[in-house]
């Protein structure tokens, strides 16, 4: 055993080829962490750009075929190559440690989907190459705009080609994330002893399982119409074009809850451990997900409210239902506060940041549930304001809870707390002012994916200041990035627990070893590095 | 700005519209404000103090009845909502059985024509924009479809937009109220021109409707 | 009866459940046959859970199992290092690519996916 050992501690090399063949899932973790950021800077310039032509109105910053393929990329990377994958990198690092496995189930599966996910990034990214640029049809490529009649375009492959391929790669993902839950558990870590984030990767994993296949029906059967003559969306010949958007939103509902069930996971995990209490009300959180990742399952066609096409009552009540096991989760965070001992370090407050925006996305989406507002708002900035207020004000702020949080056991030193601060304040207002006004824009008149507005009434006003917090956000995002690199200089080790938290990664050595544990502490409740730290405790107390 | 932020509605339908946003309104600020009121309270209630004796606070893990109850409570105010909602959607998706004016609309790339029944068919593209004129407190059907991609029919003042979907026709009634010329849009991404591809609805007492009818658009 | 099984079960009877509810309200093909097909794909691994997991018998699931001799490598076999997932990964991207830009990419894409499926199983052996 001692040889085995010392064989697999002189593994670890730091050269290139040792990550390019790498099936370690720390390893793969942080490829997959830092490719979606890479592309979250990517889409964050293009949001620049957008921002900076609609400063004005009448603005020619970018012309009118740039604008669209800006706004295209800019919804594809975010979703597709960022809020999504980012989720996947942190759990690829997190999960086996959280359970107390060595590895992933399928180390070798697992380092596929993550090349796969790079491959089919920059193959969406390389339509931009070509003579008539990327795709341009919005990251919702309605068909029949995006039919080869009209977006004659080689990017409109491209995009379709990259995305099938980013979806493969992450319905293997969650076979892997589900198999590996399930079954390579650490002995006495049963499932209601696993953390809520593993929960919500599980929820998320059963998500992607049902949803994404009938995105790759779609892109599928698009290729074709494109490529091989099909008809499928091209009413003239039969087909119906109205499916491109059954089949689209029912993949692209629960996506949405792909890109936010993992972040509750992180919010779950973060907030007990700044206010010193045990996650409040964990059955019930679990349960919630379930609901959530269910009930999204049945609520698709609440983006096609408009169509006149789809049972309107049906959607809204499913998508009304929703709201029930989301607050539930929110009950369950404050109670976690309630009476606690709360400090405020940078994850807590990139937390905090999330519950207060998320939750005006949570009830601007009951909003728009309601066919009767929706008619209003469906396809105006108000939407636009919607989804940011979910995916940036609710996932990016969890986002870079997360990576201040889980920081130290990656890499092995802190990230700085002052700078930290900065960049929470300046991101906080910063996507405030940017996103808040979008209600009223919407609300006003504005419809989405226009590269110019009308010149009177209140929509300048409006966008210049939208341009303005765009701005500031992306300060703080350059703090965050000076954070990184000074941060990188620090030499000061952290230890194994530097946030006195609950869960098993605070039990081995940051960074961990390629074999992820040299002992693991007993396991008797859903906090085992808490048990550890007060043996003077009954694991099994609830009080 | 109109109040309670929506634009002031102008059509039978818009008013139920606008009712039924008010209401939602009013819930969604009496829930934020306890919630984030709730938030606000943990932080400064229990916030950590400096130099402050480290005792481990009270564990607290479960309370099933509390839990019960953020459960129940939530699910019967979104119940209320969704009777509201049903009851105001069934009011702007009504049909008259006998609509005085019939418009049939359809939207191309990047423009739109009304062909009014027993009247002109007015077009227009992005570069000459075309209008809409409707006669106030009579109701009008609009016939939408379009002839080659997605786009949607939307006047904001009207509070209300629909798809325009090739091979398909919808259908929905129209009853303006008030006097005036509004904006239209497209609101259906549909290609480059799809910001310029706007329209106005002039709505004119029936009087002047019928002459205009009869004289043709000048 | 163990978590994940139940997991399956319940939200393979809810497929079902909505799919039907769905068909007689809406009277909708297309969201239907999808739902349908949730159900099925949720039954399915319901249905090959309750064997498989007739035969587990994981010390996960014991909650008073000792863990001192669990850790580090000897908690099953994994590859450390392994060139087949870029390779593969960049082979199924040349498929694809191939098909939109030149078919020879794809070609080239398709031997190599053999290339590798004859390496795994020479490896594996
Ligand atoms: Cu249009």
């Amino acid at each position: 055993m001692t040889t085995a050992r010392a064989t697999l501690a002189r593994q670890p090399r730091a050269d290139l080829l040792s990550w390019i063949t790498t099936t370690d899932h720390k390893r793969i973790g942080i490829l997959y962490l830092t490719t979606s950021l890479v592309y979250f800077g990517v889409a964050g310039l293009l949001a620049l750009a957008i921002r900076t032509q609609l400063a004005r109105p009448a603005n020619d910053f970018v012309g009118v075929h740039t604008y669209a393929q800006l706004f295209t990329l800019h919804g594809t990377a975010m979703i597709f190559l960022f809020v999504a994958p980012f989720a996947l990198g942190l759990a690829n690092f997190l999960l086996p440690l959280q359970i107390g496995a060595p590895d992933m189930a399928f180390p070798r599966l697992n380092a596929t989907s993550y090349w796969m996910f790079l491959f089919g990034g920059l193959v969406i990214f390389a339509g931009a190459a070509t003579n008539e640029g990327a795709a341009a049809t919005g990251w919702t490529a309605y068909a029949p705009l995006s039919e080869i009649k009209i977006s004659t375009g080689l990017g409109q492959d491209l995009w379709i080609v990259g995305v099938f391929i980013v979806s493969v790669a992450t319905i293997l993902t969650s076979i892997n994330f589900i198999t590996t839950v399930f079954v390579y558990r650490a002995p006495g870590m049963t499932m209601w002893r696993i953390p809520i984030f593993a929960w919500e990767m599980v929820a998320t994993s059963l998500l992607i399982f049902m949803a994404f296949p009938a995105l790759a029906a779609d892109l599928l059967l698009l290729f074709v119409d494109r490529n091989f003559g099909g008809h499928a969306f091209d009413p003239a010949y039969g087909g119906s074009a109205l499916l491109w958007q059954h089949l689209f939103w029912f993949f692209g509902h629960p996506e949405v809850y792909v890109m936010i069930l993992p972040y509750f996971g992180v919010i779950s995990e973060i907030i007990p451990v700044f206010s010193r209490k045990p996650i409040f009300g964990y059955t019930g959180i679990v349960l919630a997900a379930f609901a959530i990742a269910g009930l999204s399952m049945g609520v698709w066609a609440h983006h096609m409210f408009t169509t006149g096409a789809v049972d309107d009552p049906f959607f809204s009540f499913m998508s009304f239902l929703i709201a029930v096991p989301t607050g539930v989760k929110f009950f369950d965070w404050i109670a976690t506060m309630w009476g606690g001992s709360i400090s405020f370090e940078t994850p807590m407050l990139f937390a905090l940041g999330f519950l207060v925006n998320f939750l005006l996305g949570g009830i601007t989406g009951v909003m728009i549930a309601s066919p009767p507002i929706d008619f209003q708002a469906h396809q105006s900035y108000f939407i636009v304001a919607h989804m940011h207020y979910v995916l940036g004000g609710g996932s990016l702020f969890a986002i870079f809870a997360a990576l201040f949080f889980w920081w130290p056991k990656m890499f092995g030193r802190k990230l700085r707390e002052g700078l930290g601060a900065w960049s929470f304040w300046l991101l906080f207002i910063g996507f405030n002012v940017t996103f808040l006004p979008m209600h009223f824009m919407g609300l006003e008149g504005m419809p989405r994916r226009v590269y110019t507005y009308d010149a009177t009434g209140v929509l300048p006003l409006l966008n210049a200041i939208a341009t303005a917090g765009s701005y500031l956000m992306a300060i703080g995002v350059l703090v965050f990035l000076w954070n990184v690199v000074v941060s990188a200089f620090d030499r000061t080790p952290v230890g194994d627990d530097p946030w006195e938290a609950n869960s098993l990664e605070w039990a081995t050595t940051s960074p961990p070893p390629e074999y992820n544990f040299d002992r693991l502490p007993p396991i008797r409740s859903d906090r085992p590095v808490f048990d550890a730290r007060h043996p003077e405790r009954d694991p099994s107390a609830v009080r | 700005m109109g109040r309670s932020w929506w634009p002031q509605p102008v059509t039978t339908q818009a008013s139920l519209m606008a009712s039924n946003w008010l209401l939602f309104l009013c819930a969604g600020a009496v829930v934020a404000l306890i919630i984030w009121g709730l938030v606000a309270f943990a932080l400064l209630r229990w916030r950590r103090k400096r130099g402050a004796a480290t005792t481990l606070p009270a564990q607290l893990r479960t309370n099933i009845a509390l839990e019960i109850t953020w459960t129940l409570v939530p699910l019967v105010l979104v119940c209320i909502l969704f009777i509201y909602t049903y009851r105001a959607e069934a009011g702007v998706e009504a049909l008259v059985p006998y609509p005085d004016v019939t418009v049939a609309v359809n939207a191309y790339r990047w423009g739109w024509s009304f062909g009014y029944r027993g009247g002109p068919t007015v077009q227009g593209s992005f570069s000459d924009v075309p209008q809409l004129v409707l006669p106030r407190n009579e109701t009008t059907r609009i016939i939408l479809t379009s002839s080659d991609v997605n786009h949607a029919f939307w006047v904001p003042a009207f509070l209300f937009k629909r798809d325009a979907i090739p091979g398909r026709i919808t259908v929905f009634d129209l009853r303006p109220e008030k006097d005036g010329t509004y904006v239209g849009h497209c609101a259906e991404f549909c290609g480059y021109a799809h910001a310029l591809m706007g329209f106005s609805v002039k709505v004119v007492p029936p009087a002047d409707y019928a002459r205009w009818l009869k004289s043709g658009p000048s | 009866m163990k978590v994940g099984l139940r997991l399956f079960l319940s939200s393979g009877a809810f497929a079902i459940v909505i799919a039907v509810v769905y068909w007689l309200l809406a009277r909708e093909p297309a969201g239907t046959i999808l739902l349908g097909f949730l159900a099925f794909a949720l039954s399915f691994i319901a249905g090959y859970m309750i064997v498989a997991e007739r035969e587990a018998d994981l010390w996960g699931d014991d909650a008073q199992a000792k863990n001192t001799e669990a850790v580090g490598e000897v908690v099953g076999t994994y590859s450390v290092r392994s060139p087949l997932p870029i390779v593969s990964a960049a082979a199924l991207t040349c498929v694809g690519l191939g098909l939109v830009v030149s078919p020879t990419i794809a070609v080239m894409g398709i031997i190599a996916i053999f290339a590798l499926g004859a390496l795994f199983i020479v490896q594996s052996s």
